[in-house]
């Protein structure tokens, strides 16, 4: 593995802290910029414009929901952060780095920061559970001991140990998607990005499936759900932003803007 | 290392997952190598009857009349040092009637016998002399024409004009062949394994989501194209090596005539050329068309 493959990776044993421990270095965390938006506008090449000079910041160890209608720019957003799409005008600042530094061959690096989860699940059909989780960390080339050891420890997270075994194809849509959140986090990231994650479940599995993202939240990792489910936001009392035609009308903390 | 082992497995596993299109594309390359190495034999084949009717034919070189014995052997002397010439062969006037005999009157003993003991051409004693490379065969006549003694030099111009003109032709028709075939091989493998990858595309935009490399995800496409272009290549030599030793057999027994003048090139300098130039071309062939695939794909 190279240094710069090790610094990525890097991410506090949240595990071992004590109670206290945790609660100041929440405190303390808080107060830490992890993501910066500055004016960030987005046009697709039909000229549509998806995103107008979106400025916002992110602290670490927030819970933030990125609320608005179908074409209010939600999902640009999220896809700009993932570096899938370059800014048309503005800046990105994650952890430090603006995304228009980061070069085609440092991308995969940078992906490697970011947790990523999607409304269609995204899993490799042909492949069971321990699979899924365990091509996050071959990406990152963790030794076999290793690698067994983190994926066993993210699926019994997420519930799923005794269906390891199982072909994500014969899992239910709650499941796959705890497979994918199991994923996105195998490799420790400090975000954790949620394109509409309970699009494709019933209000049961999205209950499950906040549950398990607000879990990890409290563990330390940032957590950015963008959603249009009016239930959730308002009963989950987090920083809601509102998007509409690309642009920022809310951003306030502890429910939904109706 | 860990991910190399991960990737060749991966590589094999994709060519039984996507059968259709792996054995599309096993079909494309053994096809085309296949014509490649029909084509090449065949070249070769030509070539060996070109070198053998080169070192059949020769530039006869008659005397002048009553020329001493020393000076006919001075004359050959003199054109064994000429450039580009391979071997000069005296032909006595009796060794003359004899071979006039046997090709002109198929030794019919009536015709023969009305010349009598008489030697027709009891002056046409000549030299055969044989040329290593037919472009040089003009000059040499002229140089020969040149020394005293010299009464005619029957140049074989026409022919050696012909050989070599086929000689060039066979190079060109192979070249263009060869080459149409690669480029060809290529395409076909190339769309063929698009096809295979384009199913798969979703697979290679979640690992480029989750942090893989270019060289992650290319790495078990790479491998499944070299594993198609040796499998495409493996079948065509074995088909090939059974139907040139048929081919050989059946010529030898049913045209004995042809046998005399042209013997097939023998399997093993066939095959030490086919086999590695055809494993070449298939791994080749395989990597370029899957690298030229994903790459259209790792645009995420």
């Amino acid at each position: 593995m190279t240094s710069e493959e090790e610094m990525i990776i890097q991410t506090p044993d949240y595990e071992d802290n004590s109670y206290e421990e945790e609660e100041k270095e929440k405190s303390e965390k808080s107060d830490k910029e992890i993501i910066r938006f500055q004016n960030l506008s987005y046009t697709y090449s039909s000229k549509t414009t998806a995103l107008k000079g979106i400025s916002l910041s992110i602290n670490q160890g927030e819970f933030v929901f990125i609320v608005g209608e179908s074409g209010s720019g939600k999902s640009t957003l999220i896809r700009t952060l993932l570096g899938e799409l370059k800014p048309t005008e503005g800046d990105i600042i994650v952890e430090g780095a603006n995304l228009k530094n980061i070069g085609r061959k440092e991308m995969p690096y940078y992906r490697r920061r970011l947790g990523v989860v999607f409304q269609e699940f995204k899993l490799l059909e042909d492949r069971n559970v321990y699979e899924n989780v365990e091509i996050a960390q071959r990406v990152i080339g963790v030794k076999k001991d290793k690698r067994i050891e983190n994926c066993n420890e993210m699926i019994k997270l997420v519930g799923l140990s005794d269906q390891s075994k199982k072909k994500v194809r014969e899992l239910s849509g709650g499941e796959q998607q705890r497979v994918a959140i199991a994923r996105a986090m195998v490799n420790k990231p400090s975000i954790l990005l949620a394109d509409e994650p309970t699009g494709n479940l019933d209000p049961n599995n999205s209950w499950e499936i906040m549950g398990l993202l607000q879990n990890l939240n409290e563990m330390g990792t940032t957590v950015v759900v963008v959603t249009h489910n009016d239930n959730l936001v308002n009963s989950m009392q987090k920083r809601v932003i509102t998007l509409q035609t690309g642009e920022i009308i809310g951003d306030k903390l502890g429910g939904y803007i109706q | 290392m860990s991910n190399f082992f991960y990737g060749i497995g991966q590589g094999i596993k994709g060519m039984f997952q996507n059968k259709m299109f792996s054995f599309a594309a096993i079909g494309t390359v053994t096809a085309c190598l296949f014509i490649f190495g029909v084509f090449f034999s065949v070249i070769l084949n030509f070539r060996a009857i070109v070198y053998k009717a080169e070192s059949q034919v020769g530039i006869t070189v008659f005397f002048e009349e009553n020329l001493a014995q020393a000076d006919i052997e001075h004359i050959g002397v003199l054109i064994k040092q000429m450039k580009g010439v391979d071997s000069v062969k005296y032909v006595s006037p009796e060794e003359a009637w004899e071979n006039f005999k046997k090709d002109k009157f198929e030794n019919d003993e009536d015709l023969i016998e009305t010349f009598g003991d008489e030697n027709p051409l009891k002056d046409s004693a000549s030299y055969v002399v044989k040329i290593s490379d037919m472009k040089q065969e003009p000059t040499i006549s002229k140089d020969i024409e040149a020394l005293e003694g010299v009464r005619k030099v029957n140049s074989i111009e026409a022919v050696a004009g012909s050989i070599n003109n086929f000689n060039l032709l066979v190079a060109y028709v192979s070249i263009t062949l060869i080459v149409l075939l690669i480029l060809v091989s290529v395409f076909l493998i190339s769309s063929t394994v698009a096809m295979g990858i384009s199913v798969r595309k979703e697979e290679i935009a979640i690992m480029k989501l989750i942090g893989a490399t270019d060289r992650f995800v290319r790495f078990p496409f790479i491998v499944e194209g070299v594993l198609i272009g040796i499998i495409g290549a493996a079948i065509p030599v074995g088909l090939l090596y059974i139907f040139y030793g048929s081919a050989s057999d059946y010529i030898a027994k049913q045209f004995p005539s042809i046998s005399k003048w042209f013997d097939m090139v023998d399997s093993v300098s066939v095959f030490s050329v086919v086999i590695p130039a055809s494993a070449l071309l298939g791994i080749g062939i395989g990597l370029l068309g899957s690298a030229h695939s994903v790459r259209r794909h790792l645009k995420v």
